[in-house]
Order: C-alpha cells, then structure tokens, then sequence
C-alpha cells in the first residue's frame, strides 16, 4: 500500500511537538474523567505519528504497522482509564 | 525502512536480508513485551495504591520529561531523514546527539528524583526507576549504534537502527502518559 501522499517529515514532528504541548496541558488544565480521555488520544496520536509518519511502515507492512499501531492503542487505554477512574473515587 | 532503501539493497542475498529483519522485529517485539509488562506493572499497582502512586508523581520533573519528550522526538524526525536518504551522516549524527541530549536530561532529572524515591522504599518508585531507567540504558546504546552506522553507513544498516530508534521513541512516548501524566 504506497502512498504519494504521505505527510512530509517536518509536518509530523510540528504535529508530536503539538500533541506533547497539549498532554502536558492537558495534566494541569482537565479534571480527571477528561484528562483520561486526553491523554489516551493524544498519546495514541503520537504513537500512531511515529509509526506511520516516520517508520511509513504502512508502505512495507500493513500488518505490522497495524500491530505496533494496536499495541500502542491498548496501553494507551489503560492509562487513560486508569486516569480517569483516580478522579471518580 | 522505506521503499528507496530497500531497493538499493543488495538482491542477490535477499534470503539472509529477510533473515536479519525477522530477527530484527523478533527483537523489536520482545522489547516492546518486556517494556509492556512492566508498564503494565505500573498500571496496576498505581491502580492498588493511588498514594503511593500520587507520592512518586509529586517527586517528577514534568516540565523536564516534557522537553525530553521533544528532543527525543526531534531526534526520531532526523533518524527518519536518515532512513530516507537525506545527507545520511549529518542525520544520523543529529538523531545520535538527540539521544545524549535526551540522556543529558534524564540524568538532570535523575538527579533530584531519585534520592527522594529511594527515600520512599515503594514498590511503585522502584518500578519507575527500572522503567526509565531501561529506557535510558537503551537510548544511550542505539545513540552508540547511531554513531557506528554513521561512520560507515549503508542502507540496510540506516534502516535498522532508524527502526529500533523509532521504537525508542514509540516506547517513550507510551512511559509518558502511563508514569508521567495524570
């Protein structure tokens, strides 16, 4: 699966300085049950950028690139449900 | 490992090149396993006691983690020009010196973290300790790697180090909303 269109290398790491800015405002801003949220989406982002943006694995294996991508998803998860169930006690 | 590289590798070997990357993800996945499990450790015991999880996240350097967390990006963004052909030598020396930078930071943050989570004698700062610390000993190690293939590198060689240090990142990126954030 090969993309003309991928997004330029530049573009992706303005994109990981944009998401880090916001989980670390993210922390300090959000109550609990939102910060959760948040944070999951925002690092899944992030993961997600570094897979397809620049290991562009996707062009090679669309498996793998969906694994790493799945793996990422999970912990992501976690965190963020652990997140928001600390601010409902 | 992209399309360009890989058509300039060699194909008269293409059984031993498809060798190396199965033992390369082989690689790749039992380091994702182990740092999955003690991320996953760290879930769960912060899960069993919010306290001591809210003590050992009073005694980290946020604003530290976070401009590390750039740097290490940044470094990312430099091993995948690498991985792409760009001007190779500058860009893995780029991505290498990130690294330090990275491990530069750690070490600050390090400095005042530490005694003060030893002091606690908590299973969960201990984990911390093991978590980050493994993750530095294996920023320190591939910056290295970066280093030795920028001083002769070939495709094959960019390809695999900008892969496990995309996988640096990635694990990186999930240490810091699982230890660091919220």
């Amino acid at each position: 699966m090969r993309s003309s269109r991928a997004l330029p290398l530049p573009a992706i790491l303005i994109c990981l300085f944009v998401a880090t800015g916001l989980s670390l405002v993210a922390v300090s801003v959000l109550p609990a049950e939102f910060r959760g949220a948040a944070i999951a989406a925002l690092s899944l982002t992030k993961a997600m950028l570094v897979v397809l943006g620049f290991m562009r694995l996707q062009r090679e294996s669309v498996a793998l690139a969906g694994a790493l991508i799945g793996y990422a998803a999970l912990i992501c998860l976690l965190a963020g449900a652990r997140i928001a169930l600390s601010g409902i006690s | 490992m992209n399309v360009a590289l890989r058509e300039g590798l060699d194909t008269t070997q293409p059984e031993a090149g498809s060798g190396i990357e199965l033992l390369l993800w082989i690689l790749i996945w039992s380091e994702l396993a182990v740092f999955g499990a003690l991320l996953g450790a760290f879930l769960l015991l912060g899960m069993l006691d919010p306290a001591a999880l809210a003590a050992v996240r009073g005694e980290l350097d946020l604003p530290l983690a976070g401009i590390a967390t750039a740097i290490l990006v940044s470094s990312g963004f430099f091993a995948a020009r690498a991985a792409s052909g760009w001007q190779p030598l500058g860009n893995l020396i780029a991505a290498a010196l990130g690294g330090l930078i990275f491990c530069g930071l750690k070490i600050v943050a390090f400095t005042h973290e530490l005694p003060a989570l030893a002091a606690m004698e908590a299973r969960l700062a201990e984990l911390y300790m093991l978590i980050v610390g493994f993750h530095f000993a294996h920023v320190l190690f591939v910056a290295g790697l970066l280093l030795l293939v920028a001083w002769r590198p070939t495709p094959r060689h960019i390809a695999g180090v900008a892969t496990i240090w995309h996988l640096i990142d990635l694990v990186w990126l999930l240490i810091l909303p699982v230890v660091y954030l919220g």
